[in-house]
């Protein structure tokens, strides 16, 4: 077979995963949670490092930072950086015990996906009402 | 990773089958080791850093300028970032595929990550210095 045909052929061929046909299940869900918080991350730490050194110069340049922790945006921006932390952490304890070969049963780990979930949410509201309730 | 080798399959030319640097376990043995720092590190920072929410300037500094909450967030912006660097690494490998952006992308990836666990450090050792 001719070269371009080959490259035609391939480009054709579907890529796996087929995005478009799978039914979505809670543990894919939570293994692309996984890599979307930790990239998410990576952008909220850019944020953050910029709000951190408007406020450690001061003046001026805490004005022209502050709203990526105050108003409506900062207080989404800061409340989405938490709940990233966690969603991810907990994500990460999920590997860990995968990585011993723990929960990797149908049941086991449809119960980590549950609890990365719910328990990503819920660590965010409990901080938010601790230090709520703290200042 | 793969790297290019002198290999020739009957389906490619010299120089175009790709083969395994056997980076890949050292890779996931890192990404676990800096994960399982990050985990007490993670949460402490998260408490602190929903206390800047709605700060003044002043209050900024209450919050951060304190010894505990300045180191621990200190160390968690650079292990973070670096454990960040490796795994924005395998989202690039993941879904760039020509050769000469990937290779770009991945060096703008080190140097991001190194300018903002640097200009963090800064940012928290300015905050926290005496007055
Ligand atoms: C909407 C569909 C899907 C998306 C967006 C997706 C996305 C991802 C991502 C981001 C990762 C890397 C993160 C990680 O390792 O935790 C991953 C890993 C993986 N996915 Fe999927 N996935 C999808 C569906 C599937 C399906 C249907 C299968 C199998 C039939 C599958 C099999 C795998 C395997 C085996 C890995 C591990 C690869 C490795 O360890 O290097 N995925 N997926
Ligand atoms: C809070 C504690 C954290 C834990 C326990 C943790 C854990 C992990 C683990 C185990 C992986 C590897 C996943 C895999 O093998 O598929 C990972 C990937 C990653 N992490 Fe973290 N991490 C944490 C914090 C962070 C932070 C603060 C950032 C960003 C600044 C970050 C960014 C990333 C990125 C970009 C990836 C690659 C995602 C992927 O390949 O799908 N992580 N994390």
């Amino acid at each position: 077979m001719a070269d371009a045909d080959i490259d035609r052929l391939a480009a054709r061929r579907p890529l796996s995963p087929h995005l478009t046909i799978f039914k979505p299940i809670l543990t894919m869900m939570m293994s692309i949670a996984h890599r979307i918080t930790g990239a998410g991350l990576y952008v909220g730490m850019a944020f953050l490092t910029l709000f951190l050194l408007g406020a450690a110069i001061g003046g001026g340049a805490f004005s022209a930072v502050s709203w990526i922790a105050s108003g409506f945006i900062g207080n989404l921006i800061i409340l989405l950086i938490v709940w990233a932390i966690f969603h991810h952490l907990l994500g990460g304890v999920r590997h860990a015990l995968w990585d011993r070969g723990l929960y990797m049963d149908p049941r086991g780990r449809e119960l980590l996906a549950q609890g990365t979930l719910v328990g990503g949410i819920l660590l965010t509201v409990l901080v938010l009402i601790f230090k709520t309730l703290a200042s | 990773m793969t790297v290019t080798t002198k290999f020739k399959s009957g389906r490619t030319e010299p120089g175009e089958a790709y083969v395994s640097d056997h980076s890949g376990s050292p890779h996931a043995h890192f990404m676990r080791l800096t994960s399982y720092a990050l985990v007490p590190l993670g949460a402490l920072s998260a408490w602190w850093i929903l206390g800047l929410a709605g700060k003044t300037l002043d209050g900024v500094r209450a919050e951060i300028a304190r010894p505990i909450p300045a180191i621990v967030l200190l160390v968690f912006g650079v292990i973070g970032m670096v454990h960040a660097r490796r795994g924005m690494d395998d989202i690039i490998e993941d879904y760039v595929h020509d050769d000469a952006l990937k290779a770009q992308a991945l060096v703008a990836n080190l140097w991001a990550s190194r300018a903002i666990a640097a200009l963090w450090v800064v940012a928290i050792l300015l905050l926290a210095a005496p007055k």
